[in-house]
């Protein structure tokens, strides 16, 4: 037993004279709220005009403000009363005026799709007949509802916003080519600084290095001068050995070796001064650490650099042998 | 139409955050796609929500009818929106019940009638009597 009060629209339909024509009119009022652009005025007179001959003989603005609240409740039972009470030819009419009135202004709504389905359904319309149906009172034929949840459907009804986007899009690649360009530039303008100074310091280097040596052959002249000085007290009779002498000294003295002797020098661990026994034990001891077959157990890398390293001194030595004397 | 809500394990009205975590978080591509192109957009989802609204009533109702296999239910709106039949019991018969109860009570009422008034009103003569007398006698003894 419940105690639950009698809701408007049962009390609605048992005040009504005629319970089908109350829930048909429930339906319809229900349709006509999914159908988007129009006012409540409009509504009320079409819904009266629709329904101009229905017996049910009470007020439409209760009817109006249930469909208005979506009241499920209401509608259920509208469903019931019209699927035990309905008969065929009752049940086509029915769906010819719910077609009518969802289609007033050429389109039908999403939700209006799936609630003519649903009349149909529930008023046992197969779906050949809907489609004639529609065919005949529209003059299109009935399409299937749009996918209101896919991307596409919005391509289709929003293209603003993603031709905005695009737009949008474009702008930012065109901004970050023309950021990437001046990085470029300034990369460019950095690395030419960059070899100017590497330029600068090696003319420094190179003055420095001229001025060193200039600096030691006063000395040794100095020094040259000084023997002279001594020698000067010698017999005139030694004065061609002196010149020998001075001759051979000169012949010996540093004068800049050519670059590549010195590299190879350096190869091999040495400066200068070295003489040819130096060069060859240097050799030996550089060859013995450096000898490929010393890493053999290693990886296959290290054998190869080793080999590279090998092969570095090798040739310095042969260099050195050819043209160090 | 695809119930989106349901596909991401949300409730229709979850918070904006919420849906965008359960978006990324989502595995399947073109569901991702299209959950973020439909539901980020507020108004796009109002729209998505109003029509998502009707169609959850018509599974409903479908369900509660017996419709969930007709001829014009079918598809992804059918898998997603036709709800297991719930223990609501048709509107109709409930409200025939409830008629025919307060029938009932309307019946009896008519009936007892009668005797309920003499009843009711020899009940309140005796009330009225009895304190007519208890006021006379305190009346008598102030005296």
């Amino acid at each position: 037993m419940s105690i639950a009060r009698f809701s408007p629209f049962e009390l609605v339909l048992l005040q009504s004279r005629s319970q089908v024509d109350t829930a048909t009119l429930l339906l319809l009022a229900w349709v006509l709220v999914n159908r988007q652009p129009i006012t409540d005025g409009q509504r009320r007179r079409r819904l009266a005009q629709v329904t101009a001959q229905f017996r049910h003989g009470h007020e439409l603005g209760s009817v109006m403000d249930i469909a208005q609240s979506q009241d499920l409740q209401a509608i259920q039972l509208a469903s019931e009363v019209l699927r035990k009470e309905c008969t065929q030819e009752r049940s086509l009419s029915i769906m010819h005026q719910a077609i009518a009135l969802a289609t007033d202004d050429g389109t039908l709504s999403l939700a209006n799709h799936y609630i003519l389905r649903f009349l149909a359904d529930l008023l046992g319309v197969t779906p050949e007949t809907l489609s004639t149906l529609f065919k005949e009172l529209t003059g299109e034929a009935l399409k299937g509802p749009e996918d209101i949840s896919t991307e596409a459907y919005w391509r289709r009804h929003d293209p603003q916003y993603y031709e905005r986007k695009a737009q949008e899009a474009a702008e930012k690649e065109q901004a970050q080519a023309r950021a990437e360009e001046a990085e470029r530039q300034q990369q460019a303008q950095r690395q030419e600084r960059e070899q100017e100074k590497q330029r600068r310091r090696q003319e420094r280097e190179e003055k420095a290095r001229a001025k060193r040596e200039r600096a030691q052959q006063e000395k040794a002249h100095r020094r040259q001068q000084k023997q002279q000085d001594s020698q000067q007290r010698h017999r005139d009779d030694q004065r061609h050995q002196h010149h020998e002498q001075r001759y051979k000294q000169y012949k010996q003295r540093p004068h800049a070796p050519p670059d590549r002797t010195s590299r190879a020098l350096a190869v091999l661990g040495l400066t200068q001064g070295a003489n040819r026994s130096d060069i060859r034990r240097a050799y030996r001891r550089m060859a013995q650490l450096h000898h490929p077959d010393r890493f053999f157990s290693e990886s296959e890398q290290q054998v190869a650099l080793a080999s590279a390293r090998f092969q570095r001194i090798k040739n310095a030595y042969d260099y050195l042998m050819q043209t160090y004397r | 139409m695809r119930d989106l809500y349901q596909r991401l394990a949300l409730s229709p009205n979850a918070t904006p955050q919420a849906l965008q975590s359960a978006i990324e978080a989502c595995q399947h591509n073109a569901l991702k796609q299209d959950a973020d192109a439909v539901l980020m957009l507020p108004e796009r989802r109002d729209a998505y929500d109003s029509v998502h609204a009707t169609v959850s009533d018509i599974g409903r109702l479908r369900s509660r009818l017996g419709l969930t296999h007709a001829a014009h239910w079918q598809g992804s709106v059918a898998n997603d929106f036709s709800l297991p039949p719930d223990n609501a019991i048709s509107r109709h018969d409930e409200l025939v019940d409830r008629v025919s109860h307060a029938v009932t009570l309307y019946n009896r009422w008519r009936r007892f009638r009668g005797t309920w008034l003499f009843i009711a009103t020899f009940g309140i003569g005796a009330c009225a009597g009895l304190a007519a007398g208890v006021a006379l006698c305190m009346r008598l003894w102030a005296a």
